[in-house]
């Protein structure tokens, strides 16, 4: 029997509103949430729609392309639980929302601002599949 | 509307706690210290006091809790008397919603003399470094949508200073310079932690903690505790020398995340313009600008949007040493957070600073005739952009 995989970094705990785009991203897919009644669309994830607070919410798959508005490495003083080093980054992706994610496939030198990049799925548990982000060769 | 914020409360006495690592010194006897102090160089009885506006302690939850429930109405002996206890808590800006706080009660006539008081234990305090590393990879970061990624606030500052360097094309030496100026300031502060001087090389050659800080330009949090009194301006002219108005206090709230925000501007730009018209002021008026620096980049970033310096220019500013003990804008006169050592959810050491140069009580780091000071408030991810204008008269 192989033992369980050790869990690196952090498991959260999911909001009613928000796995939906947990189980897509469990099927390789990335969602954000878009407002039936006035169209924006909304990342992160939220209740109701922050620009009009209608519950009229869909759910629609987006490119996963982007580029890096900022980032980081971070080599000291990691959150409990994380493995030094790793990339992290604030992505605008071409649907006009920005996300937090991770930067991977990429060596520390090499990552810029406005880096072309994609989104990859990494699983981290059974039940916990994490979407970041590559550059595009 | 009109403005009733300009010379209608005062800032009569302040006190401190020396920052630095006490571990044999519990988060009362700080508090208390500072709050002796404040009365003390107000110069009232303590049973003046009729509001206590208390700050958050995040690394003694059991002393916080006390403090919400009153404990320093017993311990001041101002029970019977006091009309209001509560805690005021928006992290790092949370001296300035003390001071707005303090400003309504007075106005209103539900208070007269007002402490407002902070203690934080967040260096040899009971909890463990990684019960404190915890703290920062917690508060004011999504569970859900940040936390998986492995967001700190180090990597907050880390994505602030590389875009605000796209943007701007400032230097990583420049925004280093900003750790020498308030080392230099440090130097001349018996209160505070780091006091030796450093050099931009000696910043950058430090251990890389998030890529392009390095250790030096990242915040060490500390224990250190700090207090005023408010109360009416008419009050104050009857009871000390030396009151410092306020004049002026602008604010605007604009995201929670970094993925809602423009983060090489925020909404310092909006406060400073509200703070200024309210106390009708330029920025050619201000001595001296006691400027919230949990990062170098952040009081770049304040210098520009509020005037100081054109976009892109603050660091290059900093750099030649105008913000110096001798320059021409002193910056941030008590070493800060960055090297006074940080005081955790409060803001209150930066008013405190303030207030103190406008009193002239500065000793060896006086800035000479400071008649107008800024001090500034921000918590969170950079939530929020809180500006506060002081006189040592009404201009």
């Amino acid at each position: 029997m192989s033992s369980p995989k050790r869990i690196e970094g952090f498991i959260p705990r999911f909001t009613v509103w928000g796995k939906p785009f947990w189980e897509a991203a469990k099927k390789r897919e990335l969602v954000v949430q878009e407002c039936v009644d006035c169209g924006k669309k909304n990342y992160p994830p939220t209740p109701h729609c922050p620009s009009c607070l209608s519950l009229n919410l869909k759910w629609v798959r987006v490119s996963g392309k982007g580029k890096i508005y900022s980032y980081s490495i971070v080599y000291e003083y990691p959150p409990p639980g994380f493995k030094t080093p790793y990339i992290i980054a604030l992505i605008d992706l071409e649907e006009g929302v920005r996300m937090l994610s991770n930067i991977v496939d990429c060596k520390p030198e090499d990552v810029k601002i406005g880096m072309e990049v994609e989104v990859v799925f990494e699983d981290i548990t059974e039940n916990f599949t994490l979407p970041k982000f590559r550059p595009i060769k | 509307m009109t403005n009733k914020v300009k010379g209608n409360i005062a800032i009569i006495g302040i006190g401190e706690h020396p920052t630095g690592m006490f571990p044999d010194k519990p988060a009362s006897e700080l508090f208390y210290y500072a709050v002796r102090e404040a009365i003390k160089d107000a110069g009232i009885s303590k049973d003046e006091i009729d509001a206590i506006i208390v700050e958050p302690c995040l690394a003694d939850r059991w002393f916080n809790t006390d403090l919400i429930w009153s404990r320093t109405v017993d311990e001041i002996g101002v029970g019977g008397r006091c009309k209001v206890n509560v805690q005021v808590h928006s992290g790092g800006s949370t001296s300035s919603n003390s001071i707005r706080m303090a400003l309504g009660l007075i106005l209103s006539g539900q208070a007269e003399t007002v402490l407002v008081a902070h203690v934080e234990k967040l260096g040899a305090g009971p909890l463990s470094a990684e019960e404190v590393n915890r703290i920062f990879s917690t508060v004011g970061i999504y569970e859900e949508w940040e936390a998986p990624y492995g967001l700190n606030y180090n990597v907050l500052g880390a994505f602030m200073t590389q875009r605000y360097m796209y943007e701007t094309g400032t230097t990583i030496e420049e925004v280093a310079s900003v750790i020498v100026s308030l080392r230099k300031w440090a130097a001349l502060n018996p209160n505070a932690l780091l006091r030796r001087p450093l050099t931009v090389e000696e910043v950058l050659k430090a251990k890389m903690v998030a890529y392009p800080l390095t250790s030096r330009m990242c915040n060490i949090v500390t224990d250190s505790a700090h207090a005023y009194i408010v109360t009416s301006a008419r009050r104050a002219e009857k009871t000390v020398k030396t009151p410092v108005y306020l004049l002026g206090i602008g604010g605007i709230v604009t995201h929670f995340s970094f993925m809602k925000a423009d983060i090489t501007r925020f909404g310092w730009k909006k406060a400073g313009e509200e703070a200024f018209k309210q106390a009708g002021i330029k920025c050619g008026d201000v001595d001296v600008v006691e400027l919230y620096d949990s990062y170098p980049v952040v009081p770049l970033i304040q210098l520009e949007e509020l005037g100081f310096c054109e976009r892109g220019k603050a660091g290059r500013f900093v750099y030649e040493g105008h913000t110096w003990p001798g320059g021409k804008l002193p910056m941030t006169t008590d070493g800060g957070s960055l090297c006074r050592g940080h005081s955790g959810a409060g803001g209150c050491a930066h008013v405190v600073e303030a207030a103190r140069q406008l009193m002239g009580k500065a000793g060896e780091r006086q800035v000479k005739n400071a008649k107008i000071a800024i001090a500034t408030n921000v918590g969170g991810q950079y939530m929020d952009a809180q500006v506060m204008v002081f006189g040592s008269e009404i201009p």
